[in-house]
Parts: C-alpha cells; structure tokens; sequence
C-alpha cells in the first residue's frame, strides 16, 4: 500500500494529464470537484521520482499558454476603440464615456489579476512539494513566483491587439492617470479599482531580479505620475493666479495639498507622498510665492484688511516649503515699515500743518502770534498723542496676526519686533522717545481717571512696549524726567500710586540705573512733604499767632537729579545772572524763617528760590461796585495764582484804587524776569476768565508802555479760581527745543561714551581700535546706540587729554591707558 | 465551501480507521493545512475530511498523537520525549515528509 508512494512504476505522462486536467478545472473555478489530497500525491510522486524538473517546466509552459490565450484574449476585448483612440488625442469621446470604458479595463485587468493570484496560489499548494524539495535544490524561483513573473510577460508586456504594438501596461498607466485627472477636475472616480491596479504594479517588478527599486509601479507609473501632475499644477498655477485673488489661490493650493495626501492614501501608495507633496509644493507654491505674495491681493492686501485666516494659509504654504519664511517674513516686514513711516509721516505733517497756520496770522500782526503758536504747540501734542495711539493699534493688529496667523511663529516675531524698532527708531523720525514720554504723561494727568487698575496696568504696559522698541533710551529718560518734574511740581499727576507703579515698570524693562534718578525725584518730593510739615511745626511752635499768618508749601529739590532747564534755572551763570525777584515784605519773611529752619537742619547746603515754578492761594475781597446785572455787593474769591501772579497782585493792594501801574513799573519793583511777567500779566489781564487786572490799551499782547489797573467790577462764576499761566504744560518741544534737547542729550552722551571707554581701556590697558569700538558699543547700548564718530572723537578727545596714547608701530590702530 | 469550518476535522486511513482531530492540531502539518485552506476550496473543504490513502491506521494514530502532542508543548520549554516504538519509526518518518509535519 505504500507503493502508492515509493512504487517503482510512475507513468509521467499520464500523471501530468491528471494534473493538467485538475489544473484547468482550478482555473475555470471548479476546484471543489478535486481532491487536494490527490493531487499532492501526484505531485509529491513525481518530484519523489526525480522527475521535478520535467514538472516545473510542464507547469510553467501550461500557465505561459493560458495567460497568453484565454487571459490575454479577455483583456483585448475589454479594450474599447474609444479608449484606444485616446491614447493618442483626448477628444471626440465625452469624459464619461471616457470614464466608462477606462473604469471597464481595469476592472477586468482586476479581475485577471485577482484569478491568477488566486489559481497560482491553489498550483503552489498542490507543488508545495516541488517548491520545497525541487525548486530548493536546483535554485529555481518557486512556482508561484515563476508565475507572476509570467503574468507580467504574458498580459501587460504584451501588445493590446495584433496590430496596435503598444504595451498593455502603457494603457494601464495612461487610464490610471486619466482617471486621476477625472477627479482631479471633481469627477467621482472608483478608488478602490485603481488602488487594486496600484498593488499589482506594485507587486511585478521589471526585472526578474525582483530588486525592491525595480517594482513597475515606481518604474513604470510614478514617474509618469510626477511628471505629468507636474505639467498639471504649473499650467493650473498660471492660470489661477491670473484669474483669482491671492486668497483664493491660497485656499485653493491648500486643498490640493491635502487632495494629493488622500488620494495617496486612497488610491495610490503612501510611499508616493513625499514625492508628489514635492511637486505640489514645488509647482503651486515654490515657484509661485514671491508672485503671490506681491499680488495685488497678497500679503499687503490682507494685512490692510485683516483677513488673518488668509495669512495663516500663506504662512503655512511659506512654512511648508522654506522654514525661514523668508517669503513672508520679507512681505510682513515691508508692509509694517510702510505703515509705520505713514503714521510718522502723518505726526510730522500734522506738526507742520500747525506751523504753517501760524505763519499767515504772525504776518497779520504780531499781537496773536504768541497765542497761536501756544494752539499749534497744543496740536502738536495731539499730534504726537496720537502718534503713540497709533503705533499702539498698529501694533496689536500684527500681535493679532501674528498669534492668529502665525501659529505665534518665533522667527516672525523677531522679524516683526525688528521692523517695529526700524520705523520708530527712523533717522527721519527723531521724536519718538518725546512722543512715548508725552503720551504716558497725558495718560498720568487725565486718562488715568474713571479706569480700573487692570485698564491702568494695560496702558502702562502698553507704553512699556513702545519703550522697548525705543533704541535712544537716554533721550527717553530725558524727556521723561523733565514731563515728571512738571506733573510732581504742579501737582498735576492724578495719582502717585500709578506714577510708582510705572517707575517699577520701567525698572523691570530697563533696569535700575535708568530709574534711579527718577526714584530720586520722588524721593526728593516725600522729604519735602516732611519739612513742610516740620516747618508748620516750628512756626506754629514760635507761638506769635498771627491771623494774617501765611502758609508755606515747600518743595526742596536735589539739583542734580531734577532737569534744571525744565525747571528754568538755566545754568550755573545764567542764575547769578538772574535777578532776584522782590518778594512783598510778608512773604519776604516767611521765605527767611524758611531758610533758617533749613539751614539749621542741614548745614552747608544752599537753598535757590525758584518762584517761576510755585503757585500761590490768595483770598481776594472785590469791593461794591454796580454790576452789570445790576447787582451790588462784596464779593470773595479765592485765587489760585502763580508765585509771580501773587507777587504782582500784592502790588495793587497798596495802590490805591484807579491808580495803575505801567508794565515797566511793575517790573522795576517786582524785578520778575521780563518773560515771566509778560505771560503772568497775560493770564491775569487778558485771559478773559481770569481777568482781574484791565490792561490799557486793552489788546492781547503786553507792551511795556501799558497800563494795569485792578479790575474791581471783576466777576467769577465760582469762589475758587484757579489762574492758570500760559504754557505751564508739558507739550511738544518746538524745533529750537528739540535742537537744545538733542545738544544736551549729545553733551551728556559724550560723558558716556568717555566713561565706558576710560572702562574698558583701564581693564584692558592696551586695545584694538576696532575691538575698543565694539566693546564701547556693547557697554551702551542698553541705553543708547552711540555713532561710531561720536566715539572716535571722544577718544580723539582722551588722547588730548592724556588719559590714552596710541601705540607706536602697532599693525593696526590700538591705543594704550595712560594711569 | 460557505459554511463555517468545523472545530474537529476527520483524518481517515488507507484501512478505514477515521480520527476526529482538532482542526488546530491537524493543521500543523502543512499538507493537511493546505488540502483544508477555505481560500482554496478543494474538495477536503467541503467536507472537512481528508483522506490519506498512504497511511495506514497505525501510523496515523502516532502522527495524531504527535499532533496533539506538538501543539500542547509548542510554547513549553523542557517537553518530554514521545514513545515511539522503534518498528514504526521508518513509516512514521515517510509520513512525516508526506505531511510536511
């Protein structure tokens, strides 16, 4: 009975009609009839006979026969004249009948396919004794992959009719990527028969090496595929950015990015992504961004009208094929430079236009000059108001952009702060540091007022921002100091809480150096509160009570930390210049128990008096007179008037009523500085609220020849009235100041740069010129960005003044310290 | 073909013996595995039985015990030997090539 399995008699050839026979049944489906057993046996017998080699080749000249006959002969007739006509020229057929006979080819090449998988892999069970023993020892491929092999030669390399000699697998190619093109254009398409197709190619190889570079699908279709997607995204980048908004191309790329993923995932091979995310990127944005970018509704377009989910698209494009960013870095930096240098523009003509109106009326007369050019000075300071608020919702809306549309990007971010710097800190727009110190003591002095403290806190850091930008910090602290000393001295700052809390900001940003003569102004303002308090204390303590008794505020203020120019006092031979002013005899002598109460205190230390800077309360009785409603009777008020203002009044006290004074009696009793009187005589004769002296002729500016009388029908709405003196406000500088600020803030920076140097050269002894200029640069630009000139005459200067000496026969320039 | 495959399948001798066997046993040997691949549809498919007709009762009531036997240790380490009587050991061994076990 085992002779069923080693007997000696094996009849070959019947045995291979057997095989042959069950092999034809497999391929026509009717396996169920035949017994695997049997057939195993068969096999098995052969190859146990030493007979493998006959069977192999019978078994691989049967499968060479049926796919070259029957399979091949199907897929002919699948073959449509239309579909083969189009190979050559699209056209004459509709897409869908395209699609059809397309979708009908490879359907059956499917189907063939699928059969064949599934017959040789019935054949490869029943030879598994081949392929173990056989195909081992003589090294042959198995069955199974012998067979594919042939299905390749035998349907796709093979011509698709007696007379059409082009390839099979070349139609394949070429319906697969029409059918692509179908969807692409927003037909539906069957992926799933295009993804079984995709497999196939992938699994035949064009060699019979089967090397995995070799696989026909990435010899035979995916260049094709590239290529021809290629040809299909330029052509169609041409004409969208031709035909449609940057926005519109934008979210059109967009979508064919992710098209192009899925249709790898659903119809295609994931390997294929990367190469044709390429091509895409290469096609719709690489080539394309500059021209986007630059549209007329690019970059700039969407910036003006804040379309950020546009931007975010072009971001993420630009992300996509250049991790700079460079595109729209450039585009962002360009258009924000704009924007700003307009809203410079725009400060600078609106101070200009204020000018200019001045000019036509100073040629009507002088006697309104001063008072327009006070109006302009006003506008200018709207102006530079207006500026800050400007820069400030200019710098939201690209915050906004860039957390919204730049995914808060870090290399934009610097880009966007970088531009911001450029145009704040501009040669062409040196006002900026004035404009932020102008625009936070507008806040202090009203906007502070009715807001809570978070809306405070916003404010604040929002100047602090614009700070920051800010390269010329010391100017900044210049301007700063001198708007401060105002607010402290006139009392003018809202709150005092929100005065520190901004130092301790600035503290935080710019460090204490910056903030530590600022501190010391405040500091200076608490001791005074003391000794003013003390000083009522002593003179209460004297004990002449006397009821005409006149109360003294007084502020003592360190001269090295206070800006003495704002201040008035000039310099140091301007005041012993400056006469003093006659105070009235009460006064007088209050002002000498002051300054012996201070000079037992603090010896040795010199008290300046500074009347233009005081205010004073007078309470003033206005006698009888017959009003012009009639009324008659007393009336009191109490008047807030400037030192100078009180000095002068206390004149008429003495005078009897109609008399007056000429301006230049006045003045030669008062001894008040020509300037100051003038404008305190405007305030008290012609400002028509405050009128309590009549001036004669009665006209808007004070001439020396004019007369004062003391205006006893004056009537005020309120009991209190607060005289206010021309031009006591901090405002924009005009440009004379602005020249005399840069002087000094050049003065004091040449101070600087000689500090640092000496610095740097008593550490180093001797240095590199250029190495001294760097390491200069480096130690001040916390506080300013110093001219590399500047500092070459600075050591210029040193030299001179032996603190350095250049080294003889050095290669390059080097200096060396002199201690 | 279509109905669900069976848990047990029939092994049957050149004598007519028939074994039940666990169709997860039988199929360790690869020949019984392929003449029962439901993705093939043989005629042993549809009837979940395969007949052997080179091997006698004998032999195929070892080659199921050893079935079994490999599948109860296949994750085991120290598996204690099969007794295997000596004049069974030359047709054991043709039936093992047979079946690719």
């Amino acid at each position: 009975m085992y002779q069923g399995l080693h007997g000696d008699e094996l009849d070959f050839d019947s045995t291979w009609l057997t095989i042959e026979a069950a092999f034809r049944e497999i391929h026509t489906k009717n396996a169920s009839r035949l017994s695997y057993e049997e057939l195993y046996r068969h096999a098995y017998r052969i190859v146990l006979k030493k007979r493998g080699d006959e069977l192999y080749r019978n078994v691989h000249e049967f499968e060479r026969k049926w796919l070259s006959t029957e399979v091949r002969e199907t897929i002919q007739q699948l073959l449509s004249p239309n579909l083969l006509a189009n190979m050559q020229h699209l056209g004459g057929t509709t897409t869908n009948e395209r699609r059809v006979s397309g979708e009908k080819f490879l359907k059956g090449l499917k189907q063939a396919w699928g059969d064949h998988q599934v017959c040789m892999s019935m054949l490869a069970d029943v030879l598994m004794y081949m392929d173990r023993v056989y195909c081992q020892d003589h090294r042959r491929p198995s069955i199974y992959a012998a067979t594919m092999i042939l299905f390749r030669n035998e349907i796709l390399n093979s011509p698709v009719s007696d007379t059409d000699q082009r390839f099979i697998l070349g139609l394949l190619n070429h319906v697969i990527l029409e059918q692509i093109q179908m969807e692409r254009d927003g037909d539906v398409v069957d992926k799933h028969l295009i993804k079984s197709c995709v497999h196939m190619l992938d699994g035949l190889h064009a060699d019979d090496m089967e090397s995995d570079d070799q696989r026909l699908y990435n010899v035979s279709f995916e260049q094709e595929y590239l290529a021809t997607s290629r040809d299909f995204y330029q052509t169609e980048a041409e004409a969208l950015l031709r035909e449609s908004d940057a926005g519109a191309y934008c979210r059109h790329a967009r979508r064919r990015i992710h098209e192009e993923a899925d249709r790898c995932r659903s119809t295609l091979l994931e390997s294929t992504m990367p190469r044709i995310q390429k091509v895409v990127e290469e096609e719709l944005i690489q080539n394309r961004l500059h021209e986007l970018v630059g549209m007329d509704s690019g970059v700039r377009f969407m910036i003006d009208n804040d379309r950020r989910d546009e931007l975010n698209m072009i971001y993420e494009l630009n992300a996509r094929v250049d991790e700079q960013k460079a595109e729209i870095t450039r585009a962002i930096q360009k258009r924000l430079v704009e924007m700003g240098t307009e809203i410079n523009n725009d400060a600078i003509s609106a101070s200009q236009v204020s000018g200019s109106a001045a000019a036509p009326t100073a040629e009507g007369g002088e006697k309104s000059r001063s008072a327009v050019q006070e109006k302009g000075q006003n506008q200018q300071t709207v102006a530079a108001i207006k500026w800050v608020e400007d820069v400030l919702v200019l710098k939201d809306k690209f915050d906004r952009i860039w957390k919204e549309s730049f995914q808060s990007d870090n290399l934009l971010q610097t880009a966007i702060t970088r531009s911001f710097a450029d145009f704040i800190n501009s040669p062409s727009f040196p006002r900026s540091s004035e404009y932020i110190s102008l625009f936070i003591d507008e806040n202090m002095k009203k906007g502070i007022k009715g807001k809570t403290e978070m809306e405070i806190d916003i404010v604040l850091e929002k100047a602090i921002t614009l700070l920051r930008y800010v390269q010329d910090k010391d100017l900044f602290e210049r301007y700063y100091k001198k708007h401060l000393c105002r607010r402290l001295l006139m009392n003018k700052s809202i709150s005092n809480e929100v005065e520190k809390q901004m130092i301790s900001k600035m503290k935080i940003e710019l460090g204490n150096n910056f903030t530590m003569k600022l501190e010391a102004m405040f500091k200076d303002m608490t001791i005074s509160e003391e000794l003013t308090s003390g000083f009522k204390r002593h003179v209460e303590g004297l004990g002449d009570r006397d009821p005409k008794r006149i109360e003294l505020a007084i502020n003592v203020l360190t001269s090295m930390t206070w800006p003495m120019e704002t201040i008035g006092t000039g310099s140091e031979d301007d005041q012993s210049k400056r006469p003093k002013c006659n105070f009235p005899l009460a006064v007088e002598k209050i002002k000498r128990g002051f300054e012996k109460y201070y000079s037992e205190k603090h010896s040795g230390r010199q008290l300046t008096w500074l009347p233009n800077m005081g205010t004073a309360d007078i309470k003033a009785v206005f006698p009888k007179v017959l009003q012009k409603d009639g009324s008659f009777k007393e009336r009191r008020h109490e008047l807030n008037v400037s030192t100078y203002g009180m000095v002068i009044l206390l004149l008429f006290n003495e005078l009897p009523a109609e008399q007056h004074m000429t301006f230049e009696e006045i003045q030669a009793q008062t001894n008040i500085p020509h300037h100051d009187l003038v404008r305190n005589l405007q305030s008290l004769a012609v400002a028509p609220k405050t009128r309590i002296l009549v001036k004669e002729p009665m006209s808007k500016d004070v001439k020396p020849t004019d007369k004062f009388y003391f205006n006893e029908g004056f009537k005020g709405n309120f009991v209190k009235i607060k005289v206010g003196v021309v031009s006591s406000g901090n405002k924009v500088e005009s440009d004379r100041e602005r020249r005399e600020t840069e002087k000094k803030n050049d003065d004091s920076r040449n101070f600087c740069i000689e500090a640092a140097v000496v610095r740097i050269m008593k550490q180093r002894k001797e240095l590199a010129h250029q190495q001294l200029i760097l390491e200069t640069i480096g130690q001040l630009t916390a506080q300013f960005k110093p001219e590399v000139n500047m500092i070459k005459k600075r050591i210029e200067s040193l030299i001179e003044r032996e603190y350095l000496e250049r080294i003889d026969g050095a290669k390059v320039d080097s200096y060396r310290y002199l201690a | 073909m279509g109905q669900t495959p069976t848990e047990y399948v029939t092994l049957v001798s050149n004598d007519g013996f028939e074994f039940k066997v666990l169709r997860s046993a039988a199929c360790i040997a690869g020949t019984i595995k392929k003449a029962l691949d439901p993705h093939s549809g043989f005629r042993e498919v549809a009837e979940n039985r395969v007949d052997l007709p080179t091997i006698n009762g004998v032999v195929l009531e070892k080659v199921c015990e050893y079935l079994y036997y490999n599948q109860k240790h296949a994750e085991s380490k120290e598996v204690p030997d099969m007794e295997i009587q000596p004049e069974l050991c030359l047709e054991l061994l043709i039936a093992a090539d047979y079946l690719d076990v």
